[in-house]
């Protein structure tokens, strides 16, 4: 009887402690799921969580060392483009206009000390700047003013075919947060397009590119056409037709026509030379 | 709309305009017909399209820039010397400009389509030249207008 009641005993302690340990365990997931955000929005009036919506979670998401982050939606839309007034490295007063023009601006401000902004420099230096988005897109690369920036060190830096323009004033009037910062407005409506900063030259123009996409604008800045006019073929229509002209021919992949030795029309041409051959539209001309 | 202070000149070009108000360096292998070394003036450019930071004097590499609705305005400052020789002498501020003074061959650098206008005067004592050019001879009435509100912002100190 005593082993009897010693080993009830021993099982009920067993289990207590099991229970102890799946209730520490529960109130370790109900924790973590609360420092997560779970059941956050549950209580606010109007709110009906759907059960496919599954945990809304508020991460606080940062940029990278040395890549400011962007500013507020409110800061954005408080923000209205304005021209560019300070001064060139080389000492005279210059405004470079923004808002009125006929064409896109896009406005680096960068600074001559950061890390970040070297990358930018010496792409601006090796003519990144001459191939950007928009309609006719102007760069204009703005640094801080001689109060907040060394003239010669920027001086130093500006490539010599850029419009740079020291103006702390700019940095207030678009609320530019930290530099490198990149913004691009659209002359005609001094609306601004887009704003934001990355790492390297590769990632804005990435950027630039998809906010000129989104205004209706190709990288060339001509305007996107998704569709070709009545009675015309789009690019990829043509060349679909072009491929099935040459496949009816007898033209495929790979075939020896594609690939000459010389150019159709020399001496020794690779492809037949007698009158009214295909692909040799100016056989008349060599007699 | 900003005014641009500087070297005794002030301007302020309409919203969406380029400007600049500077002097360039000192280039020692330019010399005058004396035989010394060369002034470097101040100079003030005005345009209404993106002027490129390398430019003539007279807008050398802005002008080939120009379409036809385009307007460029250089005012350069001449040698203090030259205020009383007979190409500044009693010449005061030659604007407002009429369309009648523009002609395609009173530009420097002749681009077709192209017209201009060139003006030696003095102004608070200080001898100046006006060198305007226009996109478009064809469309100078409207131009002109356009070049008449800016050189009216000039001040000179």
């Amino acid at each position: 009887m005593t082993v009897l009641v010693v080993l009830l005993a021993l099982v009920v302690a067993l289990l207590a402690v099991l229970v102890i340990g799946l209730l520490r365990s529960h109130a370790e997931i109900l924790r973590r799921l609360h420092e997560l955000g779970a059941g956050i929005y549950d209580g606010e009036e109007g709110t009906t969580v759907q059960p496919t919506q599954g945990v809304r979670t508020p991460v606080e998401l940062r940029t990278r060392p040395g890549v400011p982050e962007p500013r507020s939606v409110e800061g954005m839309v408080a923000t209205d483009a304005h021209d560019i007034t300070g001064l060139t490295p080389l000492g005279g007063a210059a405004v470079a206009g923004v808002v009125g023009t006929g064409h896109t601006t896009l406005l680096a401000f960068l600074s001559s000390g950061c890390g970040t902004c070297a990358n930018f420099w010496q792409a601006f230096g090796d003519g990144a700047g001459t191939r950007l988005p928009g309609s006719d897109t102007r760069l204009v690369i703005v640094t801080k003013g001689p109060e907040a920036e060394s003239v010669s060190a920027v001086a130093a830096l500006a490539p010599p075919g850029i419009t740079t323009i020291m103006s702390s004033e700019a940095y207030e009037d678009y609320s530019v947060p930290a530099s490198p910062y990149f913004i691009l407005v659209d002359g005609p409506s001094g609306r601004i397009f887009g704003e934001g900063a990355a790492g390297t030259w590769e990632q804005v123009a990435t950027l630039l590119g998809q906010a000129a996409a989104d205004a209706g604008l190709a990288i060339d800045g001509s305007p996107l056409r998704r569709s070709a006019p009545d009675g015309r073929l789009t690019g990829p229509e043509r060349a679909a037709r072009a491929d099935a002209d040459l496949l009816a021919a007898g033209i495929g992949p790979g075939h020896p026509s594609l690939y000459p030795d010389q150019l159709v029309g020399g001496p020794d041409a690779a492809l037949p030379l007698t009158d009214g051959a295909p692909g040799r539209p100016d056989a008349g001309a060599d007699r | 709309m900003p005014t641009l202070k500087a070297h005794g000149l002030a301007v302020t070009p309409p919203s969406g305009w380029d400007a600049e108000i500077y002097t360039r360096d000192r280039d020692p292998r330019i010399m005058t017909p004396q035989g010394m070394q060369e002034v470097v003036p101040p100079i003030a450019h005005v345009a209404n399209f993106g002027l490129p930071p390398n430019r003539g004097d007279f807008g050398g590499g802005a002008v080939e820039l120009m379409e036809s609705g385009a307007v460029f305005v250089a005012l350069i400052q001449y040698d203090q010397a030259d205020v009383d020789t007979a190409l500044f002498r009693g010449k005061g501020i030659p604007w407002p400009l009429s369309p009648d003074e523009f002609d395609p061959n009173n530009l420097q650098r002749a681009f077709a389509g192209q017209s201009g206008v060139q003006r030696f005067f003095v102004a608070g004592g200080r001898p100046f030249c006006l060198y305007v050019v226009l996109g478009s001879h064809r469309l100078r009435a409207t131009l002109v207008r356009e070049v008449n509100a800016v050189l009216e912002s000039i001040t000179f100190d």
